[in-house]
């Protein structure tokens, strides 16, 4: 097997045997019998990309070339830490009645279009080397820099003739990407793409994990994955390769584990460092993320002070320790693409105006169907404090993208046109957590299923 | 109940509905083909018939072609085109990678060379190899 096929093969090989790290080093995350097979799967998975990214930070930084060497050490050091950290008590696992003969055939019609929707965007991913713009100019570049240099070169991070290619944003994505280059032994920029259709199915495996963990009826949990492996504007061509479905992937972790942390699940502040972690390395929308989410935490009525702060700190913590070592090695970089000082401007009233109608124009209207029939969903569905939490994690950054462009430098239409419907896209998976969590109480009298977890949903 | 029920079915099959028609069947079809008859193809060839040429295929050759005769240990290239733009300048970076590749700096570094495509060839520059649809050029006489 050569060309293509190999490179994918051999590609999907590494993620398998990343996620078999990350699989090791997860008993210290979930108490036993806690999670959901797909659950542990995808933070096996998201973990293993953090090896990735630790591997190649940590041996580019002591001048050694990365490799199976540096990843397997790695690997073993977070197998052992794992081990180290106190055991978390056992949790039952949640019990499930029977479903009824009509939502089986629900079920699996909704399984056939997950599965359907996740080959469409394998199809999509790998029809051609990825292309997008943000792709070849700032993380495939940095990737590819990366690897072909072997070390971290300072001209990337100094040189202001290549402010195009965003030396301020996180390195976490190009990071993977030379990470799986330096263990193929070639950066195939078109097999790669091949990590983004398995963060998909990562991403819906813990979709469906979670709600199933906490009493969501399967038919809503199946539905759920359903709708959102069928996302376009997140699953498509042009996001392939840059950092917005990585990101998706990280938000729906960094949310899920805030809600378990507030019910102070055992293992749930050890995840939420991670997917903190994981998102601020990702993207300064994954710092902005972990913000929310502290915010959010201390803003929690419902659960108890003690908890509120622990999740407060376990999320802002990690993300300002990813902060201050992007300082530590690359300095204090400006962002490029913003000016905070428009803020106190005299035309930031109409900046902000001009944005938001871009937004609406642009971004609202032509999905004006989907989106009714979305905010229908929310509307109908009974109030659930996880769920709502999730959305309102959501909503807190679909206004922060909002107002973001009153402070472009270059307008705020260019930053709508260039960047707001796939940022926000990005946002789907926690949409999805959240409304099916909301509608579990519709659908659960059904008698679809209940057992210990049923109660966790409301 | 059951008319929140009700409604939550009929928004949850338009919105299916909305996702599903996004995805034209003679799309999928030409994807597949497009991956069947790509496989087989060197990566480089891959990128010239994909988007991320479609701006320039003949711009896309020269910088592949320029890549390969670099000489080794090229401490960077300056790229000239008649009409730059974005398109041009990320190509040309991410193509050029690890060796550091910029588009039309405004004075070309110490040490670097000179990719034009094109007919031009600047004054105070050699040609060192001639590539398809231009030349790599280093300063000198």
């Amino acid at each position: 097997m050569s060309g293509l096929a190999g490179h994918v093969c051999a590609i999907g090989a590494i993620l398998a045997l990343c996620a078999a790290a990350g699989f090791t080093a997860s008993p210290a995350l979930f108490a036993r019998g806690a999670a959901r097979a797909g659950e542990r799967a995808a933070w096996s998975f998201c973990v293993g990309l953090l090896l990735i990214e630790g591997c190649v930070a940590l041996a580019l930084a002591v001048s050694l070339r990365p490799g199976w060497l540096a990843f397997l050490l790695l690997s073993g050091v977070a197998v052992l830490a794992s081990r180290l950290l106190p055991a978390l008590p056992q949790d039952g696992a949640p019990s499930a009645l029977p479903p009824s003969p009509r939502s089986r055939l629900c079920r699996a019609a909704f399984l056939c279009l997950a599965v359907a929707g996740a080959l469409l965007y394998l199809l999509r991913a790998l029809t051609e080397p990825m292309w997008a713009a943000d792709f070849l100019a700032i993380w495939g570049w940095k990737g590819k820099v990366l690897f072909g240099a072997g070390t971290l070169p300072d001209w990337m991070w100094r040189m202001p003739a290549f402010g195009f290619t965003h030396p301020e944003y996180p390195v976490g994505l190009p990071l993977i990407d030379a990470g799986i280059a330096f263990l193929i032994g070639s950066f195939d920029d078109h097999a790669m793409a091949l990590l983004d259709p398995a963060l998909q199915v990562g991403t819906l495996c813990l979709l469906w994990g979670w709600l199933r963990r906490r009493g969501v009826p399967p038919a809503v949990s199946l539905g759920a994955s359903a709708a959102l492996a069928l996302f376009e504007p997140l699953y498509s061509a042009f996001t392939t390769g840059m950092a917005d479905v990585p990101l998706s992937s990280f938000l729906l972790l960094l949310g899920t584990s805030m809600v378990d942390a507030l019910a102070e699940e055992p293992g749930a502040l050890r995840r939420l460092i991670l997917a903190a972690a994981g998102a601020a390395l990702l993207k300064n929308e994954g710092l902005l993320a972990a913000a929310a989410v502290a915010g959010l935490s201390l803003a929690a009525g419902r659960a108890r002070w003690p908890a509120r702060a622990r999740a407060a700190v376990a999320a802002l913590l990690p993300a300002a320790a990813v902060l201050g070592c992007h300082r530590l090695w690359r300095g204090a970089l400006p962002l490029r693409d913003f000016r905070l000082g428009l803020l106190v401007g005299s035309d930031f009233p109409a900046r902000f105006e001009l944005g938001l109608r871009t937004i609406v124009d642009e971004a609202i209207l032509p999905a004006a169907p989907g989106l009714a029939a979305f905010g229908l969903l929310v509307w109908a569905g009974r109030r659930a404090p996880a769920g709502d939490r999730l959305l309102a994690l959501a909503g807190i950054l679909v206004a922060i993208y909002a107002a973001l462009p009153s402070l472009c430098v270059w307008g705020p239409e260019w930053l709508v046109r260039t960047a707001f419907a796939r940022t926000a896209a990005a946002l789907a998976p926690l949409a999805a957590a959240g409304t099916a969590l909301r509608l579990s109480s519709v659908f659960w009298s059904s008698g679809e299923s209940s057992g210990s977890a049923a109660g966790r949903a409301a | 109940m059951r008319l929140r029920r009700g409604v939550c079915l009929a928004a949850f099959t338009v919105l299916l509905l909305v996702l599903l028609v996004s995805n034209r069947p003679s799309e999928i079809a030409r994807r597949l083909r497009r991956i069947v008859r790509g496989a087989r193809l060197e990566l480089a060839v891959r990128r010239l018939e994909g988007s991320s040429a479609a701006f320039d295929r003949r711009y896309f050759y020269f910088l592949e072609s320029a890549r390969r005769r670099l000489p080794p240990g090229a401490r960077g290239v300056a790229v000239r085109v008649p009409n730059p733009s974005e398109a041009y300048r990320d190509l040309a970076a991410y193509q050029f990678a690890p060796v550091p590749a910029l588009l039309e700096p405004p004075s070309v570094p110490d040490g670097w060379l000179l990719a034009v495509f094109g007919p031009e060839r600047p004054e105070g520059w050699r040609e060192i190899s001639s590539v398809a649809g231009g030349a790599l050029l280093a300063r000198g006489p």
